[in-house]
């Protein structure tokens, strides 16, 4: 009984921490104000990217008709 | 103006805390507690609302997310916001390989920047919505964030940068194709274990709905190699996904087409430069009334099965095709079911966006599981409504058609328009495209129908069409009992700038009450959302001489919103 009610304690726990992170919009403002930055800096960081315009771009001989 | 304002702000006032909030609130129950307790268990009146004051300005984040009253708040939370959450990671899980959804959020900026902030979307898309238009609506975002998923994890499963080059038994049997190639062309493969994928529509299309700062950072790449501003802004980041390398390596071959214009032909080509691999050309008319156009439109299908088989080794199967194609149809045949709800009833209940969105992703994408499996659930809701006569959006003004393209960085204009000033957005253009039935009796006809449903493409049917299938707009107005117009003006567009004086002629002529409202498709920064929403309240307010139902919504500043 007691391990139930222990259950049912967690559970209602985590399901208000949940209600407020989604009543409070915390999700968004964490997403918005520290996951945003830091993965368009990381982004605007990434090496070894091709680079397209030193491709040749070559009309093909082969081309499917 | 709204950066400076940013670094202005304390961290109490970007986390939507505002002096005299809790006083305010505290006040709010003293004067009149059993309005507050009516409040709390049913919502607010759509009047008292006051939605514009849950935005924390510029940042289009909420101070704290609406309360639609007990029942639909929790629906809100449970069978939406954790819902979805959860299912997002079930739908990762599931895929072909999970793991690969931490090597793409890593490598794309699409996908990293984008899919995350999945949520919000859904908050925009819904906002003051309640009961069934709710819930409805909220099955359709599902559906989209679903396929969503199952491409871009596709797209990674097969990504030759993930397996250091070597192409597996996946990649083989892939085949990319332009977004707006339709998924029903690739139904005689499916039974053959053949997977397509529209390269652009994840890594562009959808980015621009639910984040619309990723897309600048391609328009920018693009631009910075000197293509000037003018070409539409769709083709222009197209194109800068491209240059920037941010499309997966995730098959061998490419079907390509010119979408609706100009443009679209320089993407193929810039796309022919960086993928460098056997390219099929499937290009369609832009007058495809013309009779003589339609043998040669069905060559060019038959010619894409060809470069399939011969590419993939996946063999052209006609019961494949047919199987599909029906399911297809029974699909199209609930959408008819739907817009006959829309016209003839107040019992609809999906909002503008929601219908909008979905039926161009679905019909674009081609039949699958999910749509059947949502379509079922949409239909019980809306069964219900016409049952028991559920007025779904009780505050409707105004019957709305959205025509021309939608600014793809505020699809939620229309959430916006409803809640300020009852403005209820029943159909668009978009929704009315790829409406065709395909005749399975025999391939002849099959074929032909298919060749037909792939002309009406968006864009091309109702915007490069030529005039006879722009100026359906006032059968459909008809159809659909709608008295006004919101007419999109996308000003990249040359097609459609070609026709905007009959228009307006038109219009006048007619008596209409149209809305002009100009948009760049994805770029936010040529027309903000607010000079949108002024477009549209100082008509209402000039014109119609109507007072907004929630004035906190007529100005505000959300220009850093995703």
């Amino acid at each position: 009984m007691k391990l139930i009610f222990k259950i049912i304690r967690i559970f209602a726990i985590v399901y208000a921490a949940l209600f407020a992170v989604f009543y409070f919009d915390l999700d968004g403002k964490l997403l918005y104000y520290v996951y945003e930055p830091l993965m368009c800096k990381h982004y605007d960081n990434i090496e070894g990217r091709r680079n397209i315009i030193d491709i040749p771009y070559e009309m093909k001989n082969d081309i499917y008709d | 103006m709204a950066e400076e304002r940013m670094v202005r702000m304390s961290l109490a006032e970007k986390l939507g805390y505002r002096k005299g909030d809790l006083k305010n609130f505290v006040k709010y129950i003293a004067d009149d507690p059993k309005q507050a307790c009516k409040d709390f268990i049913y919502g607010k009146e759509h009047e008292r609302r006051n939605l514009g004051d849950l935005y924390i300005q510029p940042t289009g984040l909420y101070r704290h997310r609406e309360w639609r009253g007990l029942k639909d708040t929790f629906y809100y939370f449970n069978c939406i916001w954790c819902y979805n959450y959860g299912m997002m990671v079930a739908d990762i899980l599931s895929a072909e390989n999970p793991l690969s959804f931490f090597k793409g959020i890593w490598r794309y900026r699409w996908l990293g920047q984008t899919y995350i902030p999945v949520l919000h979307w859904y908050d925009r898309g819904m906002e003051g919505a309640r009961g069934p238009a709710l819930r409805a609506s909220a099955w359709h975002y599902r559906g989209l964030t679903h396929s969503t998923i199952e491409q871009f994890m596709r797209m990674f499963a097969r990504d030759l940068r993930f397996t250091k080059g070597e192409p597996n038994e996946l990649w083989k049997k892939t085949v990319l194709h332009n977004e707006t190639v339709s998924g029903s062309i690739f139904y005689p493969f499916r039974d053959g274990g053949l997977i397509d994928i529209p390269l652009e529509m994840i890594p562009y299309f959808v980015t621009c709905h639910v984040n619309s700062n990723t897309v600048l950072h391609y328009i920018d790449a693009i631009q910075s190699l000197g293509l000037p501003s003018d070409p539409c802004p769709m083709c222009q980041a197209e194109a800068g996904v491209g240059i920037m390398d941010d499309y997966p390596d995730s098959a061998p071959c490419i079907i390509t087409t010119n979408e609706a214009c100009d443009a679209s032909v320089a993407t193929s080509i810039i796309q022919d430069w960086f993928l460098n691999r056997p390219l099929y050309a499937m290009p369609q008319p832009m007058q495809y009334d013309d009779p003589l156009v339609q043998e040669r439109c069905q060559k060019e299908i038959e010619g894409a099965w060809k470069f399939v088989e011969e590419q993939t080794g996946v063999p052209f199967s006609w019961e494949s095709f047919k199987k599909y194609a029906e399911l297809q149809n029974e699909q199209l045949e609930f959408e008819h079911e739907k817009w006959d709800v829309a016209a003839h009833t107040n019992y609809y209940p999906i909002n503008g966006v929601a219908q909008a969105l979905y039926r161009i992703y679905y019909s674009q994408y081609g039949w699958n599981e999910t749509w059947q499996l949502l379509d079922n659930r949409v239909r019980k809701i809306m069964e219900n409504c016409v049952t028991n006569q559920i007025d779904t959006f009780p505050k409707t003004r105004h019957r709305v058609i959205a025509w021309s393209c939608a600014p793809l960085y505020y699809s939620n204009w229309c959430t916006w328009a409803y809640n300020c000033w009852g403005l209820n957005t029943i159909i668009n253009m978009d929704s009315l495209m790829f409406d065709k039935f395909i005749r399975t009796d025999s391939y002849e006809h099959a074929l032909e129908d298919l060749s037909w449903y792939n002309e009406m493409a968006p864009m091309r049917s109702m915007a490069v069409g030529g005039y006879e299938h722009i100026f359906k707009l006032w059968d459909y107005m008809e159809k659909f009992n709608c008295d006004m117009v919101m007419m999109y003006d996308q000003l990249q567009c040359k097609g459609m700038q070609g026709i905007k004086g009959m228009f307006e002629d038109e219009f006048r002529d007619r008596n209409i009450h149209a809305i002009w409202f100009p948009h760049a498709l994805p770029d936010k920064r040529t027309v903000s959302r607010a000079e949108i929403r002024d477009c549209i309240s100082n008509y209402m307010i000039d014109v119609m001489h109507e007072e907004p139902l929630d004035p906190s919504l007529l100005d505000f500043d959300d220009s850093m919103t995703w």
